[in-house]
């Protein structure tokens, strides 16, 4: 189906969508449906009443302008930082303090209790803190061993 | 070859701790009296009269608990029970002249009635436990009755046959293997005998290593202490040093002994804990619905959470410990006795009353460490019932309520605490003032020895370490006591849940089937949960690809007919047949894979959406799961979650609305495109307009499989072949939509009263 439908960015920057039967829809949304296990695969499109109007199940499969148009799209609507070092993690009042430095810099974020962290199977974890950013550790292995200890003790 | 020294520790361990328990096995009263109720009735059976069947009473006419029994013989009927005084008295009833046996239950009891000319002649009394032994127990006996009355030499011939050795089997007992808990427990280790025999070993070694220093220290104060403040040679001060560094050497010896024993016994410990709570929730896994319909949340995880805690930390500390300590004890009384009997008898004095001591609190203990465990199941009930219930609570304003009834569960936990802590905080005591008597005595005849030239000062010195360790040693024994007691109580718990029989596949025919073809039939189906028929008679036959679409009112026996399909229970009578087959021939796992089942009350699991849809497939696509989404039309709702698929539903699916909880398990029964497709009220709590986005689905999905969906709103089986119309546990109607609303039945009633509700 790759062939029968288009995407490209209109001037104001946003998503343009063509079906394959020739509707063209303005201002479609990326939706990746799996966002933390496989998300660079299966991004669903939305028209702005959130209605799907179009789904690519492999993106590499686009054309490079289409991926270039798609991949804007998405890096505005999803920001889930990568962790690559945890300096430290206190005990608060009421939850835990974390401070890390991910791939988009160094930062602090609480989380507030241990459901925060999840194991999205084997050794790849998210962790979600008290405003709903959620932070990927995409293999524990790979942190430093200082990081993986302190991770340890939570999950 | 190994197998050599862990029989003998096997043995040993058997012969130390446990031959009192094993001894006190309550004899079983009832079995007792119903043995001479029945030897009396068999000494009157005639030459040619054989027993075919008999059933236990329980009660008397005035409902009071009296044994007696009933016995089908091949000619009578007989009927002996034990009267006030101790008498039995005994009444029979030829077969062919009894017109009638008939079984009334009356809720907790049930009575079976002989009835001649109409009236009731006899009653029995049994409690509702037994109807279904009754039951069959009349069958047998209407069965009789044919035989003699058709007087038929082949029939007769029939009977011959088939009638060997089944018909006593009391099917009431079900009890596993016996035997002490903690033997048992034992043969749990039994994989890792190796590592139980070099914890063994290092225990041993370890208490010759504590035997050391009291031996050298004799030889300290007889050769160099004594000399040294008595002579002025100055030679024995190296002595001294070279002593020194032998205690010092001993010390570490010790040390190090005690590190790799302790390690190891650990480590055996959480292997047979751990092998303990995987048995376990492996059988629970086999357990059919009946047996958790009875059980009790929290009591199962206490069981299989705290009680394996209680085990683990018996073997870990207490079990080779006490070995090692009764090792040790009889290596010290025998270097006492033999470096002097007198000093010895005067120093061991006092164990016996230990030993006394012990034999008494024990039991004790081992009925507050029972109470105690179930006292905290009692408290894990609460817990599991009224954690998922919060929101039932706080709507109600009931927080103070479940505060009390947590208060006493826990007040109850601390009273039984209380007693085994009265018990213990004696006991502890006691033993020091024991070891304490032992000490003056040694001190007392060890002066008087010395005295006498009888032994040296260092004789007396080792003696007095010696005896330290010794009570030492009894005072850890009784913390091994309460242990012991505490874990026994414990396993015995764990093994009762190893021990229930899985009650479901039967007779396991083992048949594999594969997939079925989808033809489903019930032939005089009846089914009893305990004294109530709640499927009173159903026969119903569903062609292969046939959607059935199953209505009544609340209570008629939806679900239950469902359940039987899905055989999470067996019939009581009758049968249900797959394809053909009894489903009790079949493998119940290999049947199931066959079903899609959406539940009136969708349970999700804790994880991710997605996680949650491949349930039953967990090997399924990515496409796989978004195509079986779209179609339970769940596929819109998802993508608006915080993380599409990869969303967490929380516990129970709590963070999800009503029906996207439906719409998920919708999904999940599609994505492994069952032959049998389940719907129990699949839609009911999605808006008529979803509904209808999902019947549409359906109507493609429902082809080439069979469908049997039950509904409350009539409309959504608009699509269905033919509709049941159920009520009171039996088939009253069955037709289309048109043909039952012309009938103006029960179908037409529940439809008008829809009509009503809607448009009023
Ligand atoms: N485990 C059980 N033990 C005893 N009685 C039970 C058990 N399960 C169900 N029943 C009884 O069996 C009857 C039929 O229950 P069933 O769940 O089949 O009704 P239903 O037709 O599905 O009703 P609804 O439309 O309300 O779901 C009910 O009266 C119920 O009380
Ligand atoms: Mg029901």
């Amino acid at each position: 189906m790759s062939a029968a439908f288009d995407l490209s960015t209109d001037t104001s920057g946003r998503l343009v969508f063509v079906d394959p039967a020739g509707t063209r829809h303005q201002n479609v949304r990326p939706l990746r449906m799996f966002p933390l296990t496989e998300p660079n695969h299966w991004i669903s499109l939305q028209d702005a009443s959130g209605r799907e109007v179009g789904c690519i199940e492999d993106p590499s499969k686009l054309s490079e302008a289409q991926l270039t148009a798609l991949r804007m799209a998405l890096a505005k609507r999803d920001f889930v930082p990568v962790i690559r070092t945890i300096h430290r993690v206190a005990r608060a009042a009421d939850g835990h303090e974390w401070q890390v430095t991910t791939d988009r810099g160094p930062t602090k974020f609480r989380t507030e209790n241990d459901e925060a962290i999840q194991s999205l199977g084997g050794a790849r974890f998210v962790i979600i803190d008290d405003h709903n950013t959620r932070y990927l550790i995409p293999n524990v292995e790979d942190l430093d061993r200082d990081s993986r200890r302190k991770l340890e003790r939570y999950y | 070859m190994p197998v050599q020294p862990q029989r003998a520790l096997y043995n040993l361990a058997n012969r130390l701790i446990f031959r009192a328990t094993r001894n006190r096995l309550p004899s079983h009263a009832t079995t007792d009296s119903t043995e001479t109720l029945l030897q009396h009735a068999e000494a009157r059976l005639s030459a040619n009269e054989r027993t075919i069947a008999r059933l236990q009473t329980d009660l008397d006419a005035s409902l009071h608990f009296h044994r007696g029994m009933v016995i089908l013989t091949s000619l009578r009927l007989l009927s002996v029970e034990a009267t006030k005084n101790r008498d039995i008295s005994f009444r029979s009833w030829r077969l062919l002249d009894v017109e009638d046996l008939v079984l009334e239950e009356l809720g907790a009891t049930a009575e079976v009635h002989l009835v001649q000319a109409g009236e009731l002649e006899y009653a029995w009394r049994v409690i509702t436990g037994r109807v279904r032994e009754a039951d069959a127990f009349l069958a047998r006996f209407k069965e009789q009755q044919r035989i003699l009355r058709s007087e038929s030499a082949a029939l007769q011939k029939a009977l011959d046959g088939n009638g060997g050795g089944d018909e006593f089997d009391d099917d009431a007992t079900t009890t596993g293997p016996r035997g002490s808990p903690l033997i048992r427990l034992l043969k749990f280790a039994l994989p890792w005998r190796s590592l139980l025999v070099l914890g063994f070993l290092l225990t041993l070694a370890h208490v010759g290593a504590q035997m050391i220093t009291p031996w050298l220290t004799m030889d300290l104060v007889d050769n160099v202490l004594i000399p040294l403040q008595s002579a002025t040679d100055r030679v024995h001060v190296k002595h001294v040093y070279r002593f020194a560094a032998f205690l010092a050497g001993a010390a570490v010896l010790t040390w190090m002994l005690n590190w790799a024993k302790t390690f190891v016994v650990a480590r055996l410990a959480e292997r047979v804990t751990s092998r303990m709570r995987r048995e376990t929730f492996e059988h629970l896994q086999r357990l059919s619905l009946t047996y958790f319909n009875k059980k009790r949340t929290g009591d199962l995880i206490s069981r299989i959470g705290s009680d394996t805690d209680h085990i683990s930390l018996f073997i870990s500390i207490n079990l080779i410990e006490f070995l090692s300590d009764s090792l040790f004890f009889f290596a010290l009384a025998g270097i006492l006795i033999w470096k002097n009997p007198l000093l010895a008898i005067a120093a061991l004095g006092p164990a016996p009353v230990v030993g006394w001591l012990v034999n008494k609190v024990r039991t004790h203990l081992r009925g507050g460490f029972a109470a105690a465990s179930r006292a905290w199941s009692a408290m894990n009930s609460v817990l599991t019932d009224v954690i998922p219930g919060v929101r039932v609570v706080k709507a109600f304003a009931q927080e103070q309520r479940e505060i009390d009834r947590f208060r006493a569960a826990d007040k109850h936990i601390f009273d039984t605490n209380d007693r085994v802590n009265r018990t213990w905080s004696f006991f502890t005591p006691m033993i020091e003032l024991l070891t304490d008597a032992g000490l003056i005595t040694v001190w007392a005849v060890g002066a008087w020895a010395v005295a006498h030239d009888r032994i040296t000062v260092g004789v007396l010195t080792g003696f007095v370490f010696y005896i330290y360790r010794f009570y030492g040693r009894l005072e850890s024994m009784s913390r091994f006591l309460a242990s012991a007691q505490r874990a026994s109580a414990s396993a015995h718990r764990i093994f009762e849940v190893l021990d229930v029989q899985p009650d479901m596949p039967v007779n396991d025919g083992r048949k594999k089937i594969g997939r079925i073809r989808g033809e489903i039939e019930f032939k005089g189906v009846k089914l009893r949960h305990g004294s109530r028929q709640v499927i009173k008679g159903i026969d119903l036959k569903i062609q292969p690809g046939e959607m059935i679409g199953l209505v009544g009112p609340s209570g008629a026996g939806k679900t239950t007919i469902v359940n039987l399909a899905c055989r999470f229970f067996d019939v009581t009578e009758g049968a249900v047949l797959v394809d053909g087959t009894d489903i009790r021939e079949i493998d119940v796992e290999d049947y199931r894979r066959n079903l899609g089942l959406v539940l009136q009350e969708p349970y999700l699991f804790f994880g991710t959406i997605a996680e949650n849809i491949a349930y039953g497939k967990p090997q399924a696509t990515r496409a796989e799961i978004i195509a079986a989404a779209r179609a339970a039309r769940a596929h819109d709702f998802i993508l608006k979650q915080p993380d599409g698929y990869d969303s967490m539903v929380g516990e129970r699916g709590q963070q999800l609305s009503g029906g996207e909880r439906q719409r998920i398990s919708i999904a999940r029964a599609l994505l492994i495109d069952p032959a049998l497709l389940i719907l129990d009220e699949a839609t009911s709590a999605v808006d008529t307009e979803t509904e209808r986005e999902i019947q549409e689905a359906l109507d493609h999905l429902v082809k080439g499989r069979t469908t049997i969906a039950i509904a409350h709103r009539l409309g959504t089986l608009r699509k269905a072949n033919r509709l049941i119309v159920m009520e009171d546990g039996r088939i009253v109607e069955t037709g289309t939509h048109d043909v039952l609303l012309a009938h103006s039945g029960t179908y037409a009633r529940l439809h008008q009263a829809m009509m009503e509700v809607t448009h009023r």
